[in-house]
C-alpha cells in the first residue's frame, strides 16, 4: 500500500471498495492502529473501533462477558456481574442493538454474533468506526437491520468507514466511496453522483467483464439425491431431496453454516450418510476452501493439475506418474482459464487467490464431467476473475453438464442458477424455477422465514 | 540449486551455528576449540581405519533416517526409528542364528526378515493411527521401550546363545555376514545398499503415483482425501515402509558389523537419525550428505576424548543444539509467515 490519504468525516458513512488484495483491509488496519504503516501518519479526534470481517469473539463466554472484555466493573478482587450486564443492557439499548447478555456467543445465530462484535466497539464510544466486510456472513434481513443500525451511528455523529465489496451497500447506505486498486486509492466519489458501473470499473481499472450466456439444454436427470441425511448438531442435514439434470445448474442459496459443507462433503463421498445418491458419470468437484481442500500450497501448478487425477489410467503409466500428461492438462487449464503466472512449475502460494482458483475450477472442468459440485468457486476472488470463473460453469452447463452450485453470496445464485433451493437449519425449505425466482422472498427464507 | 541455497539458509546454517555454539562451551570449560576441533577431524577422517568406522556409522545412521525422512513426508511423525532397527536386528539376529542357506541367499534372507521385522513394528502404531485416531508420535516413541525390553527380554531367555557370557544370540555362521567393502575393517555394503535405498526412496517419492499420493498426504490432507488419496490406508502403509527401512538398518548392523543380536546394538541410532533427516532436509540425497555428517561427529567424538580431553558427550551437545537450531528456524519461519503455528 502506498501514498493513500483518506478523510473521513462525522455523520457521514465512507464506503472503501477495492477488489481482493487491493489494501482494504491493511488500510483498515493501520487506521485502527494494529499494524504499522512504514510511512505517513493516521490521526483521529477519539478513540477508533474496528469490527473484523472474522468475528474475534471468544466463543464459549457469555455476551457480556464479551462486550466488556479486558474492561469489567469490579467489586473488590471479583467481576461485578450484575453492573456489567446492566451497562451491557443498557448500550444494547441506546445503540438499538437488542441482546441477551447471558447467551453464549456460540449459541447465537452469525448475524447476532455480528451485533455483539459490534457493541464491543461501541462500548468503548469511538469517535470512527471501521467495519471490516460486515455483511459477508449476514442473511439479506440481518443486512437491513445491520445497516440501520449504522446509519443511526453516522447520524449521532460518528465517522464509519465501510470496507466492502458489496457495490449495491454502498450505493444505498454510503455518503461518499473511496476505490482502491493496488494499494492506492485510485478514485474518489460522492455517491449521490455515482452509479453502480462507475465505481465497478474504477475498482477493475476499465471495463466489467460480461459473463457468458445460458442457453437452453436438454433435461435429462443426471444427480438424483433422495432422503439424504448425514452430520451431527448444527451442521446436520436431514431427509434432502434433490435432483441435477444434465445441462442445468441448481443453486442452494443460504446463510453460511446452514448444512451446506454436510451435503457437499456427503455427495463427495467423503462422510457416512443415510439416504441414496445416484450421478450418472464422472464427477468435479470445486471444494469450497481452495487453501486447505483444493491444493497443495507448496507444489507447482502441474503438480496441482494432477490432484484428484493421478489414479486415471490415462494420466499414469503403471506405478508411474505421467507428467506429460500433467503438464498438457496443466496448460489446458492455463489456456482456457487465462491463468496468470510466471511458469507451470512455480508454486501454488505463490499465485494471486483468482490465479488459484482457477486451477481449482480448471481442474474440476477437465475432461468434461457430467457433473459438477461448485462449493463458493468465486468466493474471495476479484471481479475479472469470478466472471471467467462463471462463465466455464454456464459453458460446461451449456455443453451439457448438471451443475450443482453452493454459494453464500445470493448474487451469485441469481446470476447463475437455472433453479434455486433454499437451504435452512439443514433442509431445502423451498425451490424456485424459471421466472418466478423472487429476491426478496429467497432472503426471507434464508433468514428462516416459514415457507407458505 | 534451489535446495542448495535451501540448506544453507536452513540446515547447513544450523550445522555451522551449531559448530560455534560448541566451541563457546569449549572456551568457557577451558579447552582450545580448534585442538578440539581438530581431534575430532583427525579422529574421523585422520586415516583408512578412521573413514572406514565413520561410514559404518553413517550407514547405521542412514537406514532409520530414511525411514523417519519417508513418515515425515507422509505428514506423520514417526520417533520410533530405534525400536523399529531394534525389532530389525532381532528378526534377523534370531533366525540368523540357527538359519544356513547357500552363498548369497542367506543374508538377503536375513534382510528380508529385518525389513519384515521393522515394518510389523511401524504397522503397529500406523494402524492404531489409521483404526483408533492414535497420536503415532507417542505410539511410536512408546514402542521403543517395548521393543527394548522385548529384546532384552528374549535375548535373556529364549535366544539367550549357550556359549556366550553376556545377553545375545548365538553368533552368525561367516556365510550369513555381509560381504566387506574396505579389507580389515568394520565397513561392509551395507553401505551401499543404504544409498541403493536412499536412491530408490527419492525416486518412489518424486515419480511414482504411490510417492505423489505420500507426499500429498504429508503436505496437504483435507486435499489429499479430495483429491483420492485413501488416507487410512497411507498412515498404515507410510508409517510400516518407514519401519521396514528402520529394520532393515537393524539386520544390517547384524548382519554386516556385530554378527549376532544383542542390546547394544544401536546407542540410540534410531533418535540421532530424527536430526539427521532434519538436517537432510528431508531429501533422501541430502539426508545420505547429513548422514556422513553426523557419522564424523559419533566416530570423531572418541577421539576427541582422547586427544583433546573433550568429553565424547560434547558430541551430543552438538548434536542437540542442532536439533534446537533447526527447530528454532523452523519456529521462526512460521511465524514470518504469519501462519499459526
Amino acid at each position: 500500500m502506498d501514498g493513500v490519504e483518506l478523510d473521513l468525516r462525522a455523520h457521514e458513512i465512507h464506503a472503501l471498495v477495492g477488489e481482493n488484495g487491493a489494501g482494504k483491509s491493511t488500510l483498515a488496519n493501520i487506521a485502527f492502529g494494529s499494524v504499522k504503516a512504514d510511512a505517513g501518519t493516521t490521526q483521529a479526534v477519539g478513540t477508533v473501533g474496528l469490527v473484523h470481517q472474522h468475528f474475534e469473539l471468544v466463543g464459549r463466554l457469555r455476551v457480556w462477558q464479551n462486550v466488556l472484555l479486558g474492561r469489567e466493573p469490579r467489586k473488590g478482587w471479583l467481576i461485578d456481574a450484575s453492573a456489567a450486564r446492566a451497562r451491557v443492557l443498557d448500550l444494547a439499548q441506546r445503540n438499538g442493538l437488542p441482546i441477551d447478555p447471558d447467551a453464549l456467543v456460540d449459541e447465537l445465530p452469525i448475524g447476532v454474533q455480528q451485533r455483539v462484535e459490534l457493541l464491543r466497539e461501541l462500548e468503548r464510544d469511538p469517535a470512527v468506526l471501521l467495519l471490516d466486510e460486515p455483511t459477508a456472513a449476514l442473511a439479506p434481513a440481518e443486512i437491513d437491520s445491520f445497516f440501520t443500525t449504522i446509519v443511526q451511528l453516522a447520524e449521532r455523529g460518528s465517522a464509519v468507514m465501510i470496507v466492502t465489496h458489496k457495490l449495491q451497500e454502498v450505493i444505498s447506505y454510503s455518503k461518499r466511496v473511496s476505490v482502491m486498486r493496488h494499494g492506492k486509492i485510485v478514485a474518489q466519489f460522492e455517491t449521490a453522483r455515482t452509479s453502480i458501473d462507475e465505481i465497478a470499473r474504477a475498482m477493475v481499472g476499465g471495463e466489467v467483464p460480461h459473463v457468458a450466456q445460458r442457453q437452453k439444454t436438454g433435461l435429462q436427470p443426471c444427480v438424483r439425491v433422495e432422503h439424504l441425511s448425514a452430520g451431527t448438531g448444527s451442521v446436520a442435514i436431514q431427509d434432502i431431496n434433490l435432483e441435477v439434470r444434465a445441462g442445468e445448474i441448481v443453486g442452494i442459496a443460504g446463510v453460511e453454516g446452514n448444512g451446506q459443507t454436510t451435503l457437499a462433503d456427503a455427495i463427495a463421498g467423503l462422510i457416512p450418510y443415510a439416504g441414496a445418491i445416484a450421478v450418472d458419470g464422472r464427477i468435479g468437484i470445486v471444494p469450497q476452501d481452495r487453501n486447505r481442500e483444493g491444493l497443495v500450497l507448496n507444489w507447482s501448478i502441474v503438480d496441482n493439475a494432477m490432484l484428484g487425477r493421478q489414479h486415471l489410467r490415462e494420466s499414469r503409466r503403471g506405478p508411474l506418474l505421467d507428467r506429460a500428461v500433467a503438464r498438457a492438462d496443466a496448460q489446458a487449464i492455463a489456456q482456457r482459464f487465462d491463468l496468470r503466472a510466471a511458469s507451470l512449475e512455480v508454486a501454488a502460494r505463490t499465485l494471486s487467490g483468482g490465479n488459484q482458483q482457477k486451477i481449482v475450477v480448471g481442474r474440476a472442468l477437465l475432461g468434461d464431467p457430467q457433473f459438477v459440485l461448485a462449493y463458493q468457486p468465486t468466493r474471495g476472488i476479484d471481479v475479472g476473475a469470478t466472471a471467467l470463473v462463471q462463465s466455464r460453469l454456464i459453458e460446461a452447463r451449456n455443453a451439457g453438464a448438471a451443475i450443482l452450485l453452493i454459494s453464500f453470496e445470493l448474487d451469485e445464485i441469481l446470476a447463475l442458477a437455472d433453479r434455486v433451493l433454499v437451504m435452512y437449519r439443514g433442509s431445502i425449505v423451498a425451490e424456485f424455477s424459471g421466472q418466478g425466482i423472487e429476491r426478496g422472498r429467497v432472503g426471507e427464507l434464508m433468514a428462516g422465514a416459514r415457507a407458505s | 540449486m534451489r535446495n542448495a541455497t535451501r540448506l544453507l539458509g536452513g540446515p547447513l546454517g544450523a550445522i555451522v551455528l551449531a559448530f560455534f555454539l560448541a566451541a563457546i562451551a569449549m572456551l568457557i570449560a577451558g579447552v582450545s576449540p580448534v585442538d578440539g576441533f581438530w581431534a575430532l577431524f583427525v579422529g574421523a577422517l585422520g586415516g583408512r581405519q578412521q573413514i572406514a568406522e565413520t561410514l559404518v556409522q553413517t550407514t547405521a545412521l542412514l537406514f532409520p533416517a530414511l525411514g523417519i525422512t519417508l513418515a515425515f513426508r507422509a505428514g506423520l511423525f514417526n520417533i520410533g526409528a530405534e525400536g523399529q532397527l531394534v525389532i530389525g536386528g532381532l528378526a534377523a539376529g534370531a533366525l540368523g542364528a540357527h538359519f544356513v542357506a547357500p552363498g548369497p541367499l542367506a543374508v538377503v534372507v536375513l534382510l528380508a526378515a529385518g525389513f519384515i521385522g521393522g515394518g510389523i513394528w511401524g504397522g503397529i502404531a500406523g494402524w492404531l493411527r489409521a483404526r483408533f485416531n492414535a497420536n503415532e508420535i507417542i505410539s511410536t516413541l512408546m514402542l521403543n521401550f517395548v521393543a527394548l525390553s522385548l529384546a532384552s527380554y528374549l535375548v535373556s531367555g529364549p535366544l539367550k546363545s549357550a556359549q556366550a557370557a553376556g545377553a545375545e544370540t548365538a553368533p552368525l555362521p561367516p556365510q550369513s555376514w555381509l560381504p566387506v567393502l574396505i579389507p580389515d575393517t568394520r565397513l561392509s555394503i551395507a553401505l551401499l545398499i543404504a544409498i541403493a535405498t536412499a536412491i530408490v526412496l527419492r525416486w518412489v517419492l518424486s515419480r511414482t503415483v504411490f510417492g505423489y499420493d505420500l507426499r500429498a498426504a504429508g503436505e496437504a490432507p483435507e486435499a489429499a482425501r479430495r483429491g483420492g488419496v485413501n488416507m487410512p490406508r497411507m498412515t498404515w502403509l507410510a508409517l510400516s515402509l518407514s519401519g521396514a527401512i528402520a529394520g532393515l538398518g537393524g539386520a544390517a548392523l547384524v548382519t554386516g558389523v556385530l554378527h549376532r543380536f544383542n542390546t547394544q546394538l544401536s546407542p540410540g541410532y534410531g533418535y540421532t537419525a530424527i536430526a539427521v533427516a532434519l538436517v537432510g532436509d528431508l531429501n533422501p540425497l541430502w539426508v545420505c550428505v547429513a548422514a556422513f555428517g553426523f557419522g564424523i561427529l559419533e566416530a570423531g567424538g572418541l577421539a576427541m576424548q582422547a586427544l583433546a580431553d573433550v568429553p565424547k558427550d560434547a558430541i551430543h551437545v552438538i548434536e542437540g543444539l542442532i536439533i534446537i537450531v533447526l527447530a528454532a528456524r523452523r519456529y521462526i519461519a512460521t511465524r514470518a509467515e504469519g501462519a499459526p503455528i
